[in-house]
């Protein structure tokens, strides 16, 4: 398997087929209805970075437990012991299900839900045809987490099809990073790195920012915002009790449901006028992205 | 007011700040087979002329809740009934009190040092199919530094209806509060046929973390410019009308690029997953005056199901 480096590398790549280019996830409704301002010189990238502090704050708050307990799920799959492949996989599937469900029901605004699922399905489409094994490079022998993880994926995609799942986002991101074998940490850091960075490619692509200006901000601006909110959500927890991470006989449990408290622990919108602009994306007389 | 006395008999010994409703029908008239309470919250109910609804007011001595104060109602409606949930005047939240510290969570940054006892509302309702909530309270209002936690679950079956508003302003604005208090969360639950169909989650508290070298980013820099928001959930045949009535204006309107923002804001977002109908609306306002007054012109459809009298009474 290719180094932890080499895989970020190759998922931060802006071309990768993530739909995300088509994504403003609420930028385009937000400076549409006159809450950018681009004037003195300094306030468009005021604006901006004003925007995506909100926006990935909010977005960390509510998707981050989802990664998190999705990531747990798929890297608890990887290493349970057991040869019976179909009955590990069922479970982590049903499991993925039960979270695909509860941020589907937390994802109330239609926009946001239209481009999350279109996003998840296309990371789990570049995971099949784009991450797995050329048939001229051979293994000689298989290892079992590959088997697993690309059972898994397989079935979460018929899922989606036959519509009894959703296909989330923050859901597939997991399930992709967590299969590819990227560690918790750098599943969520990078998450919320591709949100604030689509969105600076979608201001580039607005013409509220200019791309060397866009380059600034990712560097000196971008990069505290997502360690703060990385530090505030990572330790936040679906509160969902999921089979695939109740204790074994050879593995404890890898969360206490007795200490899960929902008001400090649990996922929540912090920037309800985000909602409301991103909903009324549709609104728009003329728009761009799809978000 | 208060005319319909809660039978004694079935007050049970319960906890400081617990409360339980269960409103059925009697012929065609509601009639509150249970209605108990404890220290501090009160729950009155008016004489309703209109036809199976039931009214309550919710409550609490001084006015307001204090920090550690809990209140947990526990609601069933039965039988068609409408029960109609109302507040007398904005649900003051005053500022939690520093001492009989919380657990503290080692991990969580947000919690150390601050040692509040926030004040906390839960509200678990039952709702059987042909019967309704509507819960329609003045707003929540937090002064500087208070905490405040709601947890409201709603289970319905697939044919009962519920309305339910819930809303937070900025503080008191006559002392300058704006955004200033510590935490507010709010969580809405809706079950249907044991399905979670929505759960909104809103948490609002000032981000503590430095995130050098960018200025803070205060609680009001990100609400403002608007001083009062608030999220209609509406489910279940009683409210296809409103729904509708709502979706009509909302698909009639179209954005054009604007230079400043609108005094007030509004989206609404169509839950039609499973099993029929519903819908979130959302919205922003700089003045509450201005909310209040625009739900009472826009949700108007509900009134043919409560009545003008219970309309008024939240509306007005």
């Amino acid at each position: 398997m290719a180094s932890s480096d080499y895989l970020l590398l190759l998922l931060a790549d802006s071309n990768l087929p993530t739909g995300s280019f088509v994504a403003s996830a609420g930028l385009e409704s937000y400076v549409t209805h006159g809450f950018f301002s681009s004037r003195p010189v300094n306030s468009a990238l005021d604006s901006t970075v004003s925007f995506v502090s909100d926006s990935v704050s909010s977005y960390a708050h509510s998707s981050l437990p989802f990664v998190t307990d999705t990531h747990a799920v798929i890297h608890a799959l990887a290493q349970r012991e057991g040869a019976d492949d179909t009955a590990l996989v069922e479970q982590a599937l049903e499991d993925i299900r039960q979270l695909d469900e509860l941020y589907h029901a937390m994802t109330v605004n239609h926009v946001a839900r239209r481009a999350s699922k279109a996003q998840g399905v296309a990371l789990l489409t570049l995971y099949s045809k784009g991450f797995s094994r050329p048939p001229n490079i051979t293994v000689t022998e298989q290892c079992p987490r590959e088997t697993r993880m690309a059972m898994l994926v397989d079935k979460l995609k018929l899922a989606i099809r036959r519509e009894e799942s959703h296909g989330h986002l923050p859901i597939c991101w997991a399930v992709l990073a967590g299969a590819l074998g990227l560690t918790l940490e750098r599943s969520q850091y990078l998450h919320l790195f591709l949100h604030a960075r689509s969105l600076l490619s979608a201001s580039v692509r607005l013409n509220t920012l200019g791309p060397y200006a866009s380059q600034q901000l990712l560097l000196h601006a971008i990069s505290p915002l997502i360690e703060a909110a990385t530090a505030r959500s990572s330790h936040l927890r679906t509160g969902l009790q999921l089979p695939t991470l109740l204790p074994t006989s050879d593995q404890p449990a890898v969360q206490d449901a007795e200490e899960f408290d929902e008001t400090t622990d649990g996922p929540a919108v912090t920037w309800p006028l985000g909602e409301i602009l991103a909903a009324r994306h549709d609104l728009q007389h003329s728009r761009i992205f799809n978000s | 007011m208060g005319d319909s006395s809660p039978n004694i008999n079935v007050i049970r010994k319960i906890d400081a700040g617990a409360g339980r409703i269960v409103l059925g029908l009697h012929g065609s008239s509601a009639v509150f087979s249970e209605l108990s309470y404890t220290y501090p919250l009160k729950l009155l109910s008016p004489r309703i002329a209109h036809q199976g609804v039931g009214v309550i007011y919710n409550l609490t001595y001084g006015g307001g809740l204090v920090g550690g104060d809990h209140i947990y109602l526990s609601i069933e409606v039965e039988h068609g009934a409408i029960l109609v949930l109302l507040t007398q005047g904005s649900t003051k939240v005053f500022k939690s009190r520093p001492g009989r510290k919380v657990a503290v969570r080692d991990h969580d940054p947000r919690q150390q040092g601050q040692g509040v006892v926030p004040t906390k509302q839960v509200m678990d309702v039952t709702i059987p199919d042909h019967s309704a909530i509507f819960l329609l309270p003045e707003p929540v209002t937090c002064f500087r530094m208070a905490s405040y936690n709601q947890i409201q679950k709603f289970r319905l079956s697939g044919k009962a209806s519920a309305v339910l508003l819930d809303w937070i302003t900025s503080g008191r604005k006559s002392r300058g509060e704006e955004w200033e208090f510590s935490r507010y969360y709010s969580t809405n639950e809706l079950w249907v046929d044991r399905k979670r169909i929505v759960k909104d989650v809103l948490l609002l508290q000032d981000e503590e973390l430095d995130v050098k070298p960018l200025p803070p980013r205060k609680l009001c820099d990100r609400l403002s410019p608007y001083s009062c928001y608030a999220t209609v959930i509406l489910y279940g045949p009683l409210v296809e009308s409103t729904i509708q009535h709502l979706a009509g204006m909302y698909e009639a309107m179209t954005v054009f690029k604007r230079s400043t923002a609108p005094d007030l804001i509004w989206s609404l977002s169509c839950v039609n997953d499973y099993p029929s109908r519903g819908g979130i609306l959302r919205v922003a306002g700089k003045e509450t005056e201005q909310v209040k007054k625009w739900m009472g012109d826009t949700l108007q459809p509900l009134e043919e199901v409560v009545g003008t009298d219970v309309y008024r009474k939240a509306f007005w």
